[in-house]
């Protein structure tokens, strides 16, 4: 068994990002489908959906954190470089699973992915890029809180333990200590949208 | 010769084209039994909506390969500004406040497809992206005017996108399109998905909201 970081949810409830967003941190950061995938009742069809449906995700958050790179300061570099190193990784990963789950990297995009992407790469090109770094953080940080919830066994263990580990963790809190240098309302704003968008995608992956 | 691409685009179109005719909300712009309220809900989103447009207008400015096209873009900004000015009249008459609209998910979710295009992407793909709002609001201005719109309630607005000038402005757009777009998948899917964010848009100031 792998180290992990369990519930590390709880270590970022002290952010001012996280207690200002009020219950749509709850919303963003539990799903129905993450429920179904944890107990190992997810239909086979729901988990492929969302398997095809995260990697388009994945390869917009791609793209908005390379505009976000080119835009934020000397100190931010190196944590968002070393993200975008893990994530190309993870797209590896994802085109690996497709394949032996005969998963096509292909299909159409569900609206609720659409927004969520076109939300984040306009915001990249729009946005104060602190206000960027605060979208990216609500991003990572959310994601780790949902899975890191999880008890890594069943069908799908070893998807809740890529997003439960300590070094994921690690990630996570770098970039908090980046938002967290200039909490502001605009900044919060948006982070609050990413939960929104977040809450969407995990109701879609259970719903279609 | 086949038809030209605005035109096949259309073509492909016509179902969810017939879908807003149908709309509920533009059946009552046309009969003139729409609410004053959802009126200026739908004028809120609608002048935020234009802000939007009038951004990614510049930017396909910027990104003109030619002083023609250029020119062409500005006077289209031009046309959108004057679609705000008809909404600052009736932000006057009604009340409605325009400076502190917060968007319907449904909008902003048009709004962030618009721009994300129009920095991130290609000019072709922007104005396929574009075009469709032009093309549906001559459309249903037409359509609503055949109807007798132009003498109800909502009649300024029947009026102004069943005009020969809006028309004339969407004739422009259209024609750039052809000399700038190839009929690629990515092109026909910008112009469909921009059709249905349309539709999206009508229910969401219909229901006002979320």
């Amino acid at each position: 068994m792998h180290k992990r970081a369990a519930g590390a949810g709880r270590r970022f409830e002290s952010s001012p990002f996280v207690k200002e967003a009020g219950p749509l941190w709850k919303q963003a950061t539990a799903a129905a489908f993450l429920d179904a995938l944890a107990a190992g009742d997810l239909p086979g069809r729901a988990f492929n959906r969302w398997l095809g449906q995260d990697y388009h995700f994945a390869r917009g958050l791609l793209s908005f954190q390379a505009i976000v790179l080119a835009r934020v300061p000397r100190p931010a570099h190196a944590t968002l470089i070393g993200g975008l190193a893990a994530l190309d990784s993870e797209l590896v990963w994802f085109e690996a699973h497709a394949r032996r789950r005969d998963v096509s990297l292909d299909a159409p995009l569900h609206p609720a992915c659409r927004r969520y992407t076109d939300f984040l790469i306009r915001a990249a090109y729009t946005e104060h890029p602190r206000a960027l770094v605060a979208m990216l953080f609500g991003v990572e940080v959310s994601y780790l809180a949902a899975w890191s919830a999880l008890e890594p066994k069943g069908p799908y263990a070893e998807f809740i333990e890529r997003w439960s580990n300590p070094r994921f963790e690690e990630y996570v809190q770098a970039l908090r200590r980046l938002a967290e240098e200039h909490h502001d309302a605009a900044g919060q704003q948006l982070f609050n949208e990413v939960l929104v968008h977040e809450r969407e995608f995990w109701r879609m992956s259970r719903e279609g | 010769m086949g038809q030209p691409l605005h035109a096949a685009l259309w073509d492909r179109a016509a179902e969810l084209a017939e879908r807003c005719v149908r709309h509920p909300f533009v059946e009552g712009l046309g009969d003139g039994t729409l609410t004053e309220e959802i009126f200026k809900r739908y004028v809120a989103q609608d002048a935020y909506f234009l802000r939007a447009y009038l951004s990614a207008y510049a930017l396909c400015a910027a990104r003109a390969h030619d002083r023609e096209a250029a020119a062409l873009l500005v006077e289209l900004q031009q046309g959108t500004l004057g679609e705000l000015v008809l909404h600052a009249g009736y932000a006057r008459r009604l009340e409605i406040d325009l400076a502190g609209v917060r968007p319907y998910r449904a909008a902003a979710a048009y709004c962030d497809f618009l721009l994300r295009t129009a920095w991130h992407e290609t000019l072709d793909r922007t104005l396929a992206a574009m075009t469709p709002c032009m093309r549906l609001y001559s459309h249903l201005g037409t359509e609503l005017a055949r109807r007798g719109g132009s003498e109800r309630r909502y009649g300024d607005w029947v009026k102004t996108y069943s005009g020969e000038e809006f028309g004339r402005l969407v004739g422009r757009l259209e024609s750039l399109l052809d000399r700038v777009a190839e009929d690629t998948p990515a092109v026909e899917e910008h112009y469909l998905y921009a059709l249905s964010c349309e539709n999206d848009f009508f229910t969401a100031s219909l229901e006002g909201g979320p």
